[in-house]
């Protein structure tokens, strides 16, 4: 067995070597399929960190009118409190809400003003957490029939749901597209695999007339096929190495508050998924191949 | 369990002559005929008939029974079946119908496994020689039993054993193409050699070659033949096939027209 694995690796090896130009062609091929896979892993993660983020926070806020009555107010809070989708009510007054709107500015750096008005404009608000973010119930209704206490109802869902069509589309329009360029290189894989036999067809007839079998003559080209798999996920991981700095930079003045981490989890699924996309994509391809050009 | 014959090529023992004519029915077991019953089957085709794809009949009813230890020559003008009849023995091809019995196996009933482990213990030789240039001789004959499986440490002792027996020790570095043609030749035979085959297959070995060096070629498959090997080499040298005097197979059309001892080779 180790002989057979031996042999394999060293005549694919040769054979990469052998058929270099086509070999290199592959390789950049599978080289870009992976970038585009791992962007769309990067980009999808990033999307899904920002919707968890979004939607965790507050999912229905009401505003309360200046001057409300205090015990109106209350009741209200404890009638929503009551319902059952309900997890949790926060009532904010006008100081907590601006003194949780000033500490936002100075988390993103920008100048607060707000001591210049003398007055406060931020109004006070109940925010609702749902137990099940999707399912409001009777949430929306109850505050907003509260006339003269509440002035607006804000569901973040809206954002959300705004937020999941456009995951949802990019999402199908990456794997499409991922897709195509996915066949592609199998394809490539496959004639490149193919060349290979061809250049190997006297040695491949010589083996077969002393009597080898057919793993020993097929394996070498599934394996050169897995090594351009192989060669194209390190290519691509080292670029996503390099890149890794100041692509996280970008994201982050891009979306400043949502916290997208390029985190461990996250460079250990890249190097799961690229590695496994190339090693699969080489291999099948070439089992391909050797399947169509090579059995009879 | 492939080095006990089957039933049948029992039966082929008991009732083969070493040579049969086209006539005689040499597979019924009834035959009477004074047999080296002992002699197992190297080779046997039984009623076999080819017609290729495209309609071509390549051969018709052919009968054969080679014993072990026979050295057969196989004759016949060009398009005659000689090629056919070896790819049948070495399973590149499948009869149309009948059965081609090797080393005791009927070689249509093998799995795609057992296919590869039939050829080992057939030697075949070719008239071009099919060595790969890029290795030197050493390196054609280890390559049959790398490719194989064969464990590293038995693979160089096995390559010295058939290097000298060939005669070839001293060129064992060379590339092919340093060699002269008989050397290609007798380097083709020892990788033939290399897994100790029970038949050797030579198709036309002496086709390239000038008449010295053929009966050099010629010599040494007669000494493997004495060691034990069972020799068929299809061959146009009627030369060499009317001095040596051993069994000659005669194919004209697909069909056996003769077999007989030292039979005189016609000029095709």
């Amino acid at each position: 067995m180790l002989r057979f694995l031996l042999f394999s690796f060293r005549r694919a090896w040769q054979g990469f070597w052998r058929n270099l130009v086509m070999s290199l062609a592959a390789t950049v091929t599978m080289t870009l399929m992976l970038l585009m896979l791992a962007g769309l892993v990067i980009g999808l993660s990033g999307m899904d960190a920002g919707l968890r983020f979004v939607e965790q926070k507050v999912e229905v806020q009401a505003f309360i009118a200046d001057g409300a009555p205090q015990a109106q107010v209350d009741a209200l809070v404890a009638q929503v409190r009551a319902l059952p989708e309900v997890s949790q009510v926060v009532y904010l007054d006008k100081q907590q809400a601006l003194a949780q709107w000033q500490q936002q500015l100075r988390e993103q750096g920008k100048p607060d003003y707000s001591s210049e008005t003398g007055t406060n404009p931020i109004p006070a608000s109940i925010q609702v957490k749902l137990k099940d973010p999707h399912v409001y119930g009777s949430v929306i209704q109850t505050l907003q029939s509260a006339h003269g206490v509440v002035t607006d109802v804000l569901q973040t869902q809206q954002v959300v749901d705004a937020l999941l069509t456009v995951t949802g589309f990019l999402r199908t329009a990456g794997l499409v597209i991922l897709g195509l360029v996915g066949i592609t290189v199998l394809f490539i894989v496959i004639n490149t695999i193919r060349l290979a036999v061809v250049a190997r067809g006297e040695e491949i007839e010589i083996m077969r007339l002393v009597g080898a079998s057919d793993a020993f003559i097929r394996w070498p080209f599934i394996f050169e096929g897995i090594l351009v798999g192989l060669l194209g996920a390190a290519i691509t991981l080292g670029i996503l190495g390099l890149a890794a700095q100041p692509i996280g930079q970008a994201v982050a003045t891009l979306v400043g508050q949502v916290p997208i981490q390029f985190d461990q989890d996250l460079a250990q699924q890249l190097v799961l998924v690229v590695g496994g996309a190339g090693i699969a994509l080489g291999g099948v391809g070439a089992f391909i191949s050797v399947r169509t050009y090579l059995i009879r | 369990m492939s080095t006990s014959p089957p039933r049948i090529a029992g039966a082929i023992a008991a009732s083969a002559a070493v040579h049969i004519s086209r006539d005689a029915a040499p597979l019924a077991p009834s035959s009477t005929d004074a047999a080296p019953a002992t002699r197992r089957i190297s080779l046997a085709l039984e009623d076999v008939s080819k017609v290729y794809p495209n309609g071509r009949r390549a051969l018709a009813d052919v009968d054969l029974v080679v014993p072990d230890g026979d050295f057969v020559f196989l004759v016949g003008p060009s398009g005659a079946g000689k090629s056919t009849l070896i790819k049948l023995l070495i399973r590149d091809e499948l009869a149309t119908s009948g059965t081609v019995f090797v080393a005791g196996r009927d070689v249509s009933r093998l799995s795609r496994r057992d296919v590869p482990r039939l050829r080992r213990r057939i030697g075949i030789v070719f008239q071009d020689y099919k060595l790969l240039p890029h290795k030197s001789v050493r390196e054609n004959v280890a390559f049959a039993l790398e490719v194989t499986g064969t464990p590293g440490r038995q693979i160089l002792p096995a390559v010295e054993r058939v290097l000298a027996l060939v005669g070839l020790t001293a060129q064992a570095d060379q590339l092919p193409s340093q060699l002269s043609g008989g050397e290609q030749q007798r380097t083709a035979i020892a990788r033939a050699l290399v897994h100790e085959p029970r038949v050797i297959i030579a198709d036309e070995p002496t086709g390239n070659l000038d008449p010295l060096i053929s009966w050099e070629i010629i010599q040494l498959l007669l000494r493997i033949n004495e060691l034990g090997t069972t020799v068929l080499m299809a061959t146009h040298n009627a030369e060499v096939v009317t001095a040596l005097r051993r069994r000659v197979v005669a194919l004209e059309d697909g069909r056996v027209v003769r077999d007989e001892v030292g039979g005189y080779h016609r000029e095709y």
